[in-house]
């Protein structure tokens, strides 16, 4: 390929004809796109490691490394995440509506998915366009006009974590939704097909044979589900109550303005290395499940792919 | 065996603008091996689907053992496919593959057990119940949808395409298979193909379809033999096509005229008047030497290319007449006596000449061609929308 950069026996050095050769075929291999990725990489990650670091740290400082401890995590008897009620109240909320998201959006969306994507009518075209609407929408105006449904016209609802949930299921339905039909699409219609050829009603064909080859995909909307509303500030903050309904992010938000200490690290890791794990269990069943699949990818690619849909 | 019989009458499907089978009529014994045979987008796919119940037909009737089923949905049919792709469901092993139709049956567990094993058996597949469809080869991956559909014991089974995927070699070997198969379990097999030497090869009958309707239907021998419009002729294998003018037409013979050459041929039922063509299969064209004796139905020519293909050679030859004929030689490993240039002496014997009327055979095929277009882009519509 590049014959012309390595001439046969060269007197001279060997680096010098290297280099000699990238200047002549630079694009021989990706080095260039090789090396703006972890540039990349390095760029995204750092900041992320140095806030992991200083939850560690022994001190009260945030930016002056002393030594290693645990206290911020449960240490401190007044201001560890352990022990401080806003900070403990906050992770609670967190996960509580997390995973109340993942229980209702998750189920919902997937019958959404399947009803669009068989559904080939008069409308069905314009509501297929509609089901992305929350994932264009500023997440502000959502927030601000859900406020407004609950204190102006379903006034029964109030502010709190059942408003919070009704948000977070609101906005992150779609994602299921775009993840699940992406998945019916690459499926397509032959095992439904195959099933009902021998024997198997409709509804028999849905459990038997869509929803077990569903299963990464709905791992995976669980997983992103989950991921961004532990994520979510805007819609949380918009629809809390204050005190115990505050979310781990509206926390650290309002810390970081008074007087931060390393516990806002501390449960800002927590909620990393969690939702991280879940999204790993996600990806992990993924690719248990489409392991009987012939792919051309590699399951990592099609994980990220039912992502980049979106 | 009465059991398995189809008749197909007025059947027709629409797609949005275009209409992909239109109005067919059809009558298929049980027991028969039948064919479906055209080009991609001629229909025959639809038709398939429309007998299984995939897709719902626009007008016609599908009679199924004397009943209307066009509206019964699928899993009310007895009927069973095997799929271009096999469909095997991915996240089953074979023995649960197998099985599936006859759980959706609720049979008892010890029946399932001891169906599935002679299955396992009947496509010589006994040992691999636990393997995922993924490990197993095309073939055998087309042997387990097999026993898949087979298991449930069906009127008719259905298969499209099924050796589509698969390579030259294995295929030849799959067709006799499959054919021993249909004669030991004596049902109908419907097979929807575009590959004219498979339909020959397994068919008892087969119909040649085109642009949403049929063509010809007939034994494979009589279809190839006596095409009856020029689509056919064309598509069945390599056909030499003449223009002539028509002298005399009858029933035992004709006479025809090719730019002054008179060449006599088998009689039509058809009504050929004026301008027709005339049609012969290459390996029915004999080449004699440069200065042979003279008589009737023959042309000079001068050979124009040698194509060796193995088996036989592939002798073109420009006639006299201004067309150019391919002519089939046996290898018989004795050289060929001619080359590139050689004068030859170009032979069509009267019974291997048929007259084609040129108005009705063309009409249709250029029709066809069009709307062929637009049935394959309803194909892909449905391919797309699955």
């Amino acid at each position: 390929m590049t014959a012309v950069a390595e001439p046969r026996a060269t007197p001279r050095s060997s680096a010098f004809v290297r280099i000699r050769g990238w200047l002549r075929n630079p694009w021989g291999k990706p080095r260039f796109l090789v090396l703006i990725t972890w540039a990349y990489i390095l760029w995204s990650i750092v900041p992320v490691l140095i806030a992991v670091q200083f939850s560690f740290n022994a001190t009260r400082s945030r930016t002056v490394w002393d030594s290693f401890s645990t206290r911020w995590y449960w240490g401190d008897p007044v201001d560890s995440v352990w022990h401080d009620p806003t900070l403990r109240h906050a992770l609670v909320q967190s996960f509580k509506l997390a995973g109340a998201d993942v229980l209702i959006a998750v189920p919902l969306g997937v019958l959404l998915a399947l009803g669009l994507a068989r559904w080939h009518g008069r409308g069905s075209g314009v509501s297929n366009f509609i089901m992305l609407f929350p994932l264009v929408t500023p997440e502000i105006v959502m927030g601000v006009s859900l406020l407004l449904v609950f204190t102006q016209l379903f006034t029964f609802i109030h502010t709190g974590t059942f408003a919070q949930i009704l948000g977070h299921v609101t906005f992150s339905i779609s994602f299921v939704v775009v993840i699940v039909r992406a998945r019916l699409f690459s499926i397509g219609r032959q095992y439904e097909e195959a099933a009902a050829d021998l024997g198997a009603s409709p509804f028999v064909a849905l459990t038997r044979v869509l929803l077990p080859l569903l299963t990464p995909a709905i791992v995976a909307s669980a997983a992103v589900v989950f991921a961004i509303s532990a994520d979510d500030f805007v819609i949380s903050q918009w629809l809390s109550k204050g005190g115990p309904t505050d979310t781990v992010p509206i926390q650290i938000y309002a810390a970081t303005r008074a007087a931060p200490l390393p516990s806002v690290n501390a449960i800002a890791t927590i909620m990393m290395v969690s939702t991280l794990l879940i999204v790993t269990a996600g990806f992990l069943t993924w690719r248990l499940f489409t392991r009987g699949e012939r792919r051309t990818g590699t399951a990592a690619e099609d994980f990220g792919g039912a992502f980049n849909i979106s | 065996m009465a059991r398995g019989e189809i008749e197909l009458s007025k059947l027709t499907k629409q797609f949005a603008e275009v209409t992909a089978v239109d109005g067919i009529n059809l009558q298929i014994p049980g027991g028969e091996f039948f064919s479906l045979l055209g080009p991609s987008g001629c229909g025959k796919t639809t038709t398939l689907r429309m007998i299984a119940g995939f897709e719902q037909p626009t007008s016609g009737q599908i009679l199924l053992d004397g009943t209307d089923v066009a509206y019964t949905p699928p899993h009310r049919r007895n009927v069973n496919t095997v799929f271009q792709n096999y469909a095997l469901f991915p996240h089953l092993n074979v023995y649960d593959n197998i099985a599936f139709g006859l759980r959706r049956a609720k049979r008892p567990k010890g029946e399932i057990r001891e169906r599935v094993g002679k299955a396992l058996e009947l496509v010589q597949l006994a040992g691999y119940e636990k393997r995922k469809a993924s490990q197993l080869s095309g073939g055998q991956q087309q042997r387990v949808a097999l026993a898949r559909a087979l298991i449930l014991n069906p009127a008719v089974l259905l298969l499209d395409e099924p050796l589509g995927a698969l390579d030259a070699k294995l295929r030849k070997a799959l067709q006799i298979e499959l054919k021993s198969l249909q004669q030991e379990v004596g049902i109908t097999f419907l097979y929807v193909t575009h590959d004219q030497e498979e339909a020959l090869t397994m068919s008892d009958r087969l119909a040649v379809m085109n642009g949403g309707h049929i063509e010809q239907v007939g034994a494979p021998q009589d279809v190839y033999e006596d095409p009856e419009t020029l689509f056919v002729a064309d598509f069945l294998g390599v056909s030499n096509l003449m223009e002539a003018r028509v002298v005399s037409a009858g029933t035992e013979a004709c006479r025809v005229a090719v730019d002054g050459y008179e060449l006599e041929t088998r009689g039509t039922n058809q009504d050929v008047i004026g301008a027709a063509k005339i049609v012969i299969r290459p390996e029915r064209v004999e080449l004699e030497e440069h200065g042979a004796p003279p008589g009737p139905n023959r042309v000079p020519g001068m050979v124009e290319r040698l194509v060796y293909v193995g088996s036989a050679v592939q002798v073109i030859v420009r006639a006299a007449t201004g067309e150019t004929l391919q002519a089939l030689v046996q290898n018989k490993g004795t050289g060929l006596g001619f080359e590139q240039g050689t004068p030859v002496q170009l032979h069509l014997p009267p019974d291997a000449l048929r007259v084609l009327p040129s108005g009705i055979g063309d009409e249709p095929s250029l029709k066809g061609e069009e709307g062929q277009d637009a049935a394959e882009e309803a194909e892909e519509e449905t391919a797309a929308a699955t």
